[in-house]
């Protein structure tokens, strides 16, 4: 399961780029990630030595993971909202962002995200995230002094660094404009000397104009590589969306709710012809022996054989014609053509306008040892996958229409 | 990761319930047996920090969400619901708020959550409050537990403390429940620090960025005490305002914000640590705005970590406090013209309509650092 993982990280990469492509992004002085949003945990599959030495970590140490491991208990919350929207949206950002590095100091940065997307279906294939270290311009900041001068009792609890360097009062009025500011604001107060405190600090981590270049310079570096190299694999990546998305194509933030739902389901879309495999979760895959690329596209009969009962795919038919939920027991095959009975909730899932804008299909082994690690019966375990589907595919196309701005 | 008691070994049922003990809620579920989640040892009390603690891993989804989803879906399938409201419509309203509406023509406005949960913890009527007649409607219980994980039971009766998770049958969006705290001081009629924890806790465990809690304050002759929780399709327009922290404790201390550019006075609360004492400090503000008669609502947001307060302004008319989501920016529309003629503007007035004035907001303010700084010191 863990080799499968690390061959799907390598292969994301790998496969669109060509392996080649490694040694030519290695050598971009710059800070940056490259993030893969279908699977599952949206893990970095490609971080850059820059990007290794600015904070502290070895590649295996970062590759894998999800880029939040980089933010810390100052780390502005609604900053990473505003990233998880651009994700959402699977547009391009640049914010002004608390990372820490692996010795648990902060340190200010430029991020600047921005979509891969597929030339041939518009799909989103990996973001690219830049990190461009903010230098304060004036004044003593990050100030070396005040740092070793408390560092003896500045460490609490290991690694963070915090506490006795802060002001006098806890109560302080802070004047602003920008929740940005703000809580950069809030921030340096522990890394601040005392003295230096009053003056420039709104200023001090603004990205300067400069650092805004410097990350645009470094994007577009980067595309230029991959855009290259994908034409090393005929898969041809784009910084721009050439064509909306093809049909039966999830959007990013779609495939990462679903990669948090661990159990063996699929989702088929019905308005496609043949209504094929649009999702498959990493449990259906070891389920069924199948490799994803196997199964998306596909209709889901694959999984049926010589001893199928008749009946009970043409109760399925039915319940998928009236757009019912509906239980069956139903005997099905694996790639190796072993068989095994498939306890198979089926159930329609409504998008924003509240029409059906797929069907999930919820597949439990029976008699398999596999208990539910969360202690659910089997039905509750169909309803559960069935109700965090729901809760994602809810939103789904709510932006779309006039109604964006 | 949870432990299962496969063997039903709370053997607490109590067999003829005096009839005065009725009088006291907790006493109306003890036959009640369903599953039960107790959460690991491991609390909020200790100051733990959010990150890193022991049961939630980010990329997973949680025991306590997988159990909530499906016990909801399990309602709606077994027709408990009164309809489905996935099928509802919803749409961000044209503008850069980002206001959501929903057409929702199934939910008569006579009705609008006026819930079991009322006559539940509402005393005057509780003898009349069947809950036989109600059962199907109880999900599970949640309360604190001993172990290093927490617990599923799979039936259990209710455990002091705990908090009865309801279905809500006239659901606003999907997965919406009552939380409705069961604890032995639950005749009191403000809102205590234990139940607020026990929330906070919950949305906390549940770990489900769509997952939202709400809080409306009694309005004035009612007494009631529950929360409201469902999961939200997308942010509401309140988490993506801009704020203004005024009172800031220090390093991972509470922080209080002013919203800004938001047309409902509005405060928000963080704390990386000492969550105890943010919910003292928030308990005791609430506390005092009841006093002051100034309605307000609680929305909790971002697995637990954010906790806004909404002011609105002590209406003479009495009528219609907005509740919280609609605070938050989220509306609901009854019929087909209203959805697709909702602007901006409109739901910018339905606001300002009711949000508390400025000089009440300058002196809410006050007095949240006043009692932040009490329970500092």
């Amino acid at each position: 399961m863990e080799s499968q993982l690390n061959f799907n990280i390598e292969n994301s990469f790998n496969s669109r780029y060509s392996f080649c492509a490694r040694q030519v992004l290695d050598e971009l002085p710059h800070s940056f990630t490259i993030t893969d949003p279908s699977i599952s945990g949206h893990p970095i599959v490609f971080a850059s030595k820059g990007f290794l030495k600015v904070f502290g970590y070895s590649k295996d140490e970062v590759v894998g993971k999800n880029g939040r491991i980089f933010q810390g208990p100052k780390t502005d919350r609604k900053s990473v909202m505003e990233i998880r929207e651009a994700i959402r949206e699977e547009r391009s950002m640049q914010i002004n962002l608390l990372n820490y590095r692996k010795d648990g100091t902060p340190f200010w940065m430029l991020f600047h995200l921005s979509p891969v997307f597929s030339k041939e279906d518009g799909r989103v294939i990996h973001f690219v995230g830049v990190q461009v270290p903010i230098s304060p311009p004036r004044r003593p900041r990050w100030s070396a002094s005040g740092v070793v001068r408390n560092g003896a009792n500045m460490c609490e609890e290991g690694d963070r660094v915090c506490g006795n360097i802060m002001f006098g009062s806890c109560r302080r009025e802070v004047c602003s404009d920008t929740p940005v500011e703000l809580s950069r604001v809030l921030a340096l107060e522990s890394v601040l000397d005392d003295s230096s405190r009053g003056l420039g600090i709104e200023e001090t981590c603004e990205a300067s104009n400069l650092e805004k270049q410097e990350a645009e310079v470094a994007i577009n570096k980067i595309f230029s590589v991959l855009t290259c190299h994908s034409e090393l694999t005929g898969r041809f990546v784009c910084a721009k969306r050439h064509s909306l998305p093809g049909a039966g194509i999830l959007s990013s933030s779609l495939n990462i709710s679903l990669g948090r739902i661990k159990q063996s389901f699929v989702l088929t879309d019905p308005h496609l012809p043949d209504m094929p495999i649009v999702y498959a979760s990493d449990a259906f895959l070891r389920l069924t022996g199948y490799a994803r690329d196997e199964v998306l596209g596909h209709n889901c009969r694959f999984l049926s054989g010589a001893d199928t009962d008749f009946s009970t795919l043409y109760q399925i038919k039915e319940s998928i014609q009236t757009e019912q939920a509906c239980t069956v027991r139903i005997l099905n095959y694996r790639k190796d053509k072993s068989s095994f009975w498939n306890y198979l909730h089926i159930s329609p899932v409504r998008n924003a306008s509240g029409k059906v804008a797929y069907f999930v299909g919820v597949q439990i082994e029976e008699g398999c040892k596999n208990q539910d690690r969360n202690g659910l019966c089997p039905e509750m375990r169909h309803r559960s996958v069935v109700g965090a589907v729901k809760v994602a595919v809810r939103s789904l196309s709510i932006g779309a229409g006039p109604s964006r701005s | 990761m949870v432990t299962v008691k496969q063997v039903e070994d709370d053997n607490l049922v109590s067999k003829g319930a005096i009839p005065e003990q009725l009088k006291c809620p907790r006493f109306c579920f003890r036959d009640i047996r369903i599953p039960l989640y107790r959460f690991s040892s491991q609390s909020l009390l200790d100051d733990s920090p959010f990150e890193g603690h022991v049961c939630i891993t980010e990329d997973e989804q949680s025991a306590l969400d997988s159990l909530l989803l499906a016990q909801w879906e399990d309602k709606m399938w077994k027709g408990v619901l009164r309809y489905d409201v996935t099928t509802s419509e919803i749409k961000v309203i044209f503008g850069r708020r980002k206001f959501i509406a929903q057409l929702n023509e199934e939910l008569g406005m006579d009705y609008v959550p006026k819930p079991e949960a009322d006559k539940i913890c509402g005393q005057g009527n509780l003898s009349e409050f069947q809950w036989t007649k109600h059962q199907e409607e109880f999900l599970f219980y949640v309360a604190s537990g001993e172990m290093a994980i927490p617990e599923l039971i799979p039936s259990a009766a209710m455990p002091d403390g705990a908090v009865l998770i309801i279905i809500n049958e006239i659901p606003v969006e999907y997965g919406h429940v009552f939380l409705v705290p069961c604890g032995s001081d639950s005749l009191a009629q403000v809102l205590d620090a234990k139940s607020l924890e026990m929330v906070a806790r919950f949305a906390v465990e549940i770990n489900n960025c769509s997952f939202r809690l709400f809080y409306d304050c009694p309005t004035a002759g009612t007494s009631h005490r529950y929360f409201e929780a469902c999961y939200f399709p997308s942010p509401l327009p309140v988490e993506l305002a801009p704020v203004d922290t005024f009172f800031h404790e220090g390093q991972r201390g509470m922080r209080i914000s002013t919203v800004t550019d938001f047309p409902i006075k509005t405060l928000l609360f963080e704390s990386n640590k000492k969550f105890k004492r943010m919910v003292e400090v928030l308990v005791e503000i609430c506390y005092q705005l009841q006093e002051k008669s100034i309605p307000y609502n609680l929305l909790i947001s971002d697995c637990g970590k954010k906790i806004f307060l909404f002011l609105q302004m002590q209406n003479m008319a009495n009528s219609g406090t907005l509740s919280a989501w609609e605070c938050g920016g989220y509306f609901l529309f009854q019929s087909r013209s209203e959805f697709d003629q909702a602007t901006e503007e409109t739901m910018l007035n339905k606001l300002r309509d009711v949000s508390l004035d400025d000089e009440g907001f300058q002196v809410v303010k006050e007095l949240c650092c006043s009692i932040a700084d009490k329970f500092a010191a």
